[in-house]
């Protein structure tokens, strides 16, 4: 059987007392592109340094294809890419110096692609380091991670500081490779980059991953949001099996509907309804319920649920 | 808020070096006092040093070498002066372009002030760094001064005193123009210990006794002199001093208010051709990051052992058969006159090394704290395996650096047609690498805890 691109086991990292990550176990198979969500210190990063054996777990163990984290982390840094959200550089290089010495230190290039990376994310690279903004080094270490086309991204907020046309180019490749069959682990604060991309998600909290499937099985999960207006009075939904949140202004009212809609169809055939509108919460709406952001805690139940 | 800032961390620096000084002053006078007991000893000192042409270049002109003040002066005047001067650039540069370049001046400007305002009060926080430098070298040349066997009036102290910061108060000012001038901190110190090192040459020229004394007053250095504390003061080569210290920092003060924040009033090379050659791994990485500061240090160790075969057989002939002799050879150093000098200026030199040593390792620790070896080690390349080739480069550098403080002392001793070989001198060298590698090794050791 082929390995995981990413397994661990009880991965756990405690600093005193406080755990950055308590018993993680995750698995990621080869050729997923899974994103990783949290807020700040949630533990994505300390998740991320961890499986590139740059600390040590206090208990449990990760692998890398296979290949034990802590042990044989330059085997498996042979497989893998790494771009991190802060990109510190050595100022006095320029962006092709940067280039050339990080490809030569991973051992391979896919020299035409770098230049079309190059040419993608408009990036001037006889520029010394120092000279460039924020977005250009970030777009300096995403260029030398793709060019190396490694079997596995780990990528720990990639796009911190790139524009809008720059987060394109990043998505397009991250699409090309997954077309490749590249394996991609994707931490970000960008919702909408991480529904467009991911097969999969995982929710980081308090150290603890609290959700781990894919966007429709956490939709299913998840309550539906259901907004109807009527011609006239509006009757009481809040005994309606199902339903909850129930808010009611006027002709209007919105309410939340988890497992079966057919009761609450019911209710609202007898009732002279306008207009009807139902949708399925995005992942902005799934972590803010998760995390209390919108202050519903019923609605944080239904996704936890 | 700029000026409290600048302040604090310049006054902190200013008490640590303050105190450097003025126990160097002390010592230098307390233990002329037990070495030079008799007066004969005292002229036979004078005699020797008083009129030689390459200790005047080297070190400044000696008068009055049969009098503790007249010693002290000369012991301590050069030394100081450079030191001083290496110290106000570095701290100034370091406040005032090292935390433009942090971007920690961006915070304080998006306060309620102008950046020329901010300039300002740097400078003013950097004055006051000075003025702890003077007050603290003052008060323990005064207290060294009551001694009896010393025997220096307040007055004259405190006029000592001035005359050793004298070139920091310069070099703070030189420092706080450089870093308008210069694109980043390392450039702006660099601009500066330029500016150094020619002041250094032309002074050394006009006291080489060649007929150009008059060049003493083209240099910032050669002011100091003019000074002549506790010997013959002349108060009257304070106006250069302050005349350019205030004019150079009125200059940075206003390209400060000028230039745009974070950009250099020199143009910067901000792009340039690729230059490959080395960047095949961390190990070349290590050589390309470090080469400029370890070229630096090089020219330091070769000049400064030059000057040591300079001078090594002139003070050679004074101290044979004196009671510094005896005093160098519990040093460890046998032998007699030339060689024994030899002996104890190569302990001066292995300092030098052990610093270098001390550099490259923070250097390495640097990498690390600042984030950039996160992108080697991310790669297929152990923490191990790369400390292991930094070392190889650092242990390199010491030896090359061994080899370089004793080529040139024998270039120097040459000059002089001193006896010494060059393969003795060689081996001098490279004896004193050791104690540096013993500095990098610790060094190593504290990055692997």
């Amino acid at each position: 059987m082929e390995a995981a691109a990413i397994r661990t086991e009880s991965l756990t990292k405690r600093y005193g007392n406080v755990a950055a990550l308590d018993h993680l176990d995750l698995e990621v198979a080869q050729g997923e592109v899974v994103g990783y969500l949290g807020p700040n210190g949630a533990g994505k990063t300390t998740t991320i340094r961890l499986l590139l054996g740059l600390i040590h777990p206090t208990e449990g163990r990760g692998e890398i294809f296979g290949l034990d984290c802590q042990h044989r982390s330059v085997e498996a840094h042979r497989r893998l890419a790494f771009v991190a959200g802060e990109a510190s550089l050595w100022p006095s290089l320029t962006g092709a110096e940067t280039l050339h010495l990080l490809g030569r230190v991973q051992g391979r290039v896919d020299a035409a692609y770098r230049d079309e990376l190059i040419v993608r994310f408009d990036l001037d690279p006889s520029k010394k380091i120092r000279a460039y903004s924020k977005g250009n080094r970030q777009k300096v270490i995403l260029i030398a991670a793709l060019m190396t086309r490694p079997d596995l991204l780990l990528l720990d907020e990639p796009t911190s500081g790139l524009d809008p046309l720059m987060e394109q180019a990043f998505r397009h490749s991250i699409k090309e490779a997954r077309e490749r069959g590249q394996t991609v682990f994707l931490s970000s604060h960008i919702m909408s980059e991480v529904e467009a991309l991911c097969d999969r998600v995982g929710i980081l909290r308090d150290g603890k991953l609290v959700e781990m499937g894919t966007l429709a099985e956490m939709r299913h999960l998840s309550a539906l949001t259901v907004e109807v207006t009527f011609d006239g009075s509006v009757p009481d939904l809040s005994g309606v099996p199902g339903v909850s949140s129930v808010q009611a202004e006027g002709h209007f009212v919105r309410c939340h509907v988890r497992g079966s809609v057919q009761p609450l169809l019911k209710v609202l055939a007898t009732a002279g309804v306008t207009e009807l509108l139902s949708r399925e919460p995005s992942l902005e709406e799934l972590f803010l319920a998760l995390y209390g952001g919108d202050g519903n805690s019923e609605a944080r139940r239904n996704v936890a649920g | 808020m700029v000026a409290r800032l600048t302040a604090r961390k310049a006054v902190r620096s200013g008490v640590l070096w303050g105190y450097i000084f003025g126990i160097f002053v002390a010592s230098s006078a307390l233990s002329y006092t037990t070495i030079y007991k008799t007066r004969v000893e005292r002229e036979h000192l004078a005699a020797a040093f008083g009129s030689n042409k390459a200790s005047s270049a080297l070190f400044g002109p000696a008068p009055q070498l049969q009098t503790v003040a007249g010693f002290t002066v000369f012991k301590t005047s050069l030394t100081l002066m450079i030191l001083g001067a290496v110290w106000a650039l570095l701290t100034s540069t370091r406040l005032l372009r090292g935390e433009e370049d942090a971007g920690r001046w961006e915070l304080l400007l998006s306060g309620q002030t102008t950046r020329r305002g901010a300039a300002t009060q740097a400078l003013a926080g950097l004055g006051a760094g000075v003025l702890t430098l003077w007050a603290i070298t003052a008060l323990v040349t005064v207290v060294t001064g009551l001694s009896s066997k010393v025997d220096i009036a307040p007055g004259p102290a405190i006029y000592f005193a001035l005359a050793l910061v004298s070139s920091a108060i310069m070099f703070m000012a030189v420092g706080v123009l450089t870093s308008q001038l210069a694109a980043t901190r390392r450039q702006a110190a660099s601009y500066a210990a330029v500016f150094l090192g020619v002041s250094y040459a032309i002074r050394l020229t006009a006291d080489a006794g060649i007929g150009l004394h008059w060049l003493i007053w083209a240099s910032p250095l050669g002011w100091v002199e003019q000074l002549q504390p506790l010997t013959a003061p002349q108060p009257l080569a304070l106006l250069p001093i302050i005349v350019f210290s205030a004019g150079v920092a009125l200059v940075g003060v206003h390209l400060a208010g000028v230039r745009d924040l974070g950009a250099s009033t020199v143009p910067d090379r901000a792009r340039g051709h690729p230059h490959l050659r080395l960047l095949f791994g961390p190990l070349g990485l290590a050589i390309r990051l470090i080469r400029t500061t370890v070229i630096g240090w090089w020219v330091a160790i070769a000049v400064t052992a030059l000057l040591t075969g300079l001078v090594a057989k002139a003070a050679g002939g004074t101290i044979s058969g004196s009671s510094v002799q005896q005093i160098f050879s519990r040093l460890g150093a046998s032998g007699a006159g030339t060689d024994a000098f030899l002996g104890v200026s190569f302990l001066i030199l292995a300092v030098l090394i052990a610093f270098v040593a001390a550099g490259q390792m923070t250097a390495a620790r640097a990498e690390e704290s600042e984030g950039r070896l996160d992108h080697i080690l991310v790669r297929p390349i152990s923490r191990s395996s790369w400390l292991g080739g930094r070392l190889l480069v650092a242990t390199a550098v010491l030896a090359a650096s061994g080899a370089v403080a004793g080529a040139f002392t024998w270039v120097g001793t040459a000059t002089q047609h001193s006896d010494v070989s060059l393969t003795t001198l060689l081996g001098a060298g490279l004896n004193i690498v050791p104690p540096a590698d013993c500095v990098l090794g610790i060094g190593a050791l504290t990055i692997g805890v």
